[in-house]
């Protein structure tokens, strides 16, 4: 197995975006400080303002959300619709399309290497926060089956992301710009129904059954909810069939959005 | 399937491509307007190509700015489907982009198309070993080959954005020849780089064809480059063929003369022109004639009986100035 994933070259290429990365050392920590800026303002507000009687989440919960929300989002994070809508324009796919290599395994693998090399922040930041915060946190539930499902949930939700994200860009084959779209579908209704402002469980039930339905709570929310503790073991299991249902769902979406468009590519530009 | 050998390595039939052309006039009213009702008009890129090259040939494809090369390259190489047609590259239909035809074909256009940008160009190789599945005795005796005869060794350890014009474009050819494809596209290989780069990458390609053997179909606009390389050329201009043939035949279609150019000894041209002669240049001692092809025997004893020559040589007309007439003098079908 390990022998076939290096002879066709994916291992090499990975290590190539893993090489890039580190070359773009400053690049990183600014994307790094972006995307672990929003949730702490958001964590200081809600931990600000008066809970109602029926919020499910206390302080202690909020604080153990928003420590772990930045760690979600930075590893499930794509930036295919970025890349390929780029690549499209400038007719830099030509050249993923002329290799004897899967164009689009480069952008998976390029998410793999960015997401990972995130941990180098992720890490020292997640426990310089914990140590502030930690008489405030209880902990005490966690156990190694707990921790092995928080770790498929945060790659079931890092693939879920890919694949939405993934149909999205593949839509550069007609759409000039799908970055307007982009932000709509994977950003402001991610943000809303992902978790990232508010956490899913304190949803009003209607909304929240929305939430558990569509893909985007898969992607922030999930992990973050077992790791707190909060699901039980059915719930768990539900909840990766769902994911498992919109991963296989976008991957059919995407197959033929790209048959499709490769026969309307242009191939402008060199 | 392909490891046979085929009787043409490209080999395309009443092969079409249509591009439809978003169209919009100046103006606020019709940009209004366009954005209610949009406007395009289809243009015929290509149009009923029949191309038919043998393998190890090196074939020069010329035309004027969107005559339809580059789309041609592209549809040949599996980078754009066809609007109608047929293509058949080494056995493949290029557009299915199956990976043992990717294998086998390398498409240089421009110094981006194989070079990772952020990563120095001996990455780019071992990357390519990869995907390319290269042995390791393979891959080091190419390498080496490779950059002995590009002179590239001292360019491979820097980041690929940071290399000269001339550096990229020499590793872009090594990349691209790593694998040694059956078949080698190339658009503009030159274009940009200084006469001595053009001239070292001309004598690469010749002696790379000479120990290799690959089909090579090549687009310039330096037309040093195509005398240079290739013997038969094929003109087409928008999306049609106009000329398929020998070199050599397109200059005596188009030009039936020869230059021929004398340097006197002294004084005064004194020689009776033999009949389709006529001077077109004389400065000092130096005089040009146009001479018709089957009197350039007899202008040219005539020259030297009169004991007064110094120097004489006989040349075609710039192949620059061919082919501009070829598309300015009403698009006139030489074959």
């Amino acid at each position: 197995m390990s022998s076939m994933f290096k002879s066709d070259g994916k291992f090499a290429v990975l290590l190539a975006y893993f090489k890039i990365i580190m070359t773009y050392r400053g690049m990183m920590i600014i994307h790094a400080i972006r995307l672990l800026l929003l949730p702490m303002v958001l964590a200081s507000a809600w931990l600000s303002i008066e809970k109602t009687a029926n919020n499910p989440y206390s302080d202690s919960d909020y604080l153990l959300y928003y420590l772990l929300v930045p760690v979600i989002m930075n590893l499930t994070d794509s930036r295919i619709v970025f890349k390929f809508s780029l690549a499209v324009k400038d007719g830099s796919l030509n050249r993923d399309l002329l290799k004897p290599f899967p164009p689009l395994m480069g952008y998976f693998l390029e998410s793999i290497a960015g997401n990972s090399m995130q941990l180098f922040y992720l890490v020292p930041f997640t426990f310089i926060f914990w140590y502030f915060v930690s008489d405030r946190v209880m902990l005490g539930h966690l156990e190694p089956s707990l921790l092995l499902f928080f770790v498929a949930a945060i790659i079931i939700g890092g693939l879920a992301r890919l694949m939405v994200s993934g149909a999205i860009a593949l839509l550069s084959f007609w759409i000039e710009d799908v970055t307007t779209l982009n932000l709509i579908l994977n950003g402001g209704i991610w943000a809303l129904l992902g978790g990232m402002i508010v956490p899913v469980a304190t949803f009003p039930d209607k909304i929240r059954y929305i939430a558990e339905l569509l893909p985007y709570r898969y992607m922030l929310s999930f992990p973050i909810e077992i790791f707190s503790g909060r699901l039980s073991s059915p719930e768990i299991y539900r909840g990766f069939a769902t994911a498992a249902f919109w991963i296989i769902l976008f991957a059919i979406i995407m197959r033929v959005i790209w048959k499709t468009g490769l026969k309307t590519y242009t191939a402008y530009g060199g | 399937m392909s490891e046979q050998q085929h009787e043409y390595a490209i080999c395309t039939r009443a092969l079409n491509r249509e591009f439809t052309v978003r169209l919009k006039a100046e103006g606020l009213i019709a940009s209004l307007r366009n954005f209610f009702a949009p406007a395009s008009r289809t243009v015929n890129a290509v149009n009923d190509l029949e191309l038919l090259i043998r393998p190890g040939d090196i074939v020069g494809f010329l035309g004027p700015n969107g005559a339809g090369k580059t789309t041609t390259l592209k549809m040949l190489s599996g980078l754009l489907v066809p609007t109608s047609g047929s293509i058949e590259v080494l056995g493949y239909t290029p557009f299915n982009r199956d990976h043992a035809f990717l294998k086998s074909i390398s498409l240089v256009m421009g110094q981006k198309q194989n070079l990772w940008w952020d990563l120095p160009p001996i990455e780019t190789f071992a990357i390519h070993r990869r995907i390319y599945g290269l042995s390791d005795s393979e891959y080091n005796t190419r390498v080496k080959e490779l950059i002995d005869m590009l002179e590239i060794a001292d360019c491979l350890e820097t980041q690929t954005r940071k290399l000269s014009l001339g550096q990229r474009m020499r590793c872009e050819l090594a990349v691209s020849l790593l694998h040694q494809p059956q078949i080698l596209f190339l658009d503009e290989p030159t274009i940009g780089l200084d006469i001595l780069m053009q001239k070292k990458i001309r004598e690469f390609l010749l002696d790379y064809h000479r120990r290799f053997k690959p089909t090579i179909l090549l687009t310039s606009h330096y037309m040093d480059d195509v005398a240079a390389l290739a013997q038969r050329v094929i003109v087409i201009d928008h999306g049609n063929k106009v000329f398929d043939g020998h070199l050599s035949d397109l200059t005596q279609k188009l030009h039936p003369e020869k230059i021929m150019s004398i340097v006197l000894n002294n004084g005064e041209f004194e020689c009776k022109l033999a009949d389709g002669c006529r001077l077109i240049h004389r400065e000092g001692l130096h005089y040009r004639f146009l001479v018709n092809r089957s009197r350039v025997p007899e202008m040219a004893a005539k020259l030297y009986a009169t004991g007064n020559i110094a120097d004489l040589t006989i040349e075609d007309p710039p192949l620059e100035d061919l082919i501009g007439q070829l598309f300015t003098s009403g698009r006139q079908k030489p074959e």
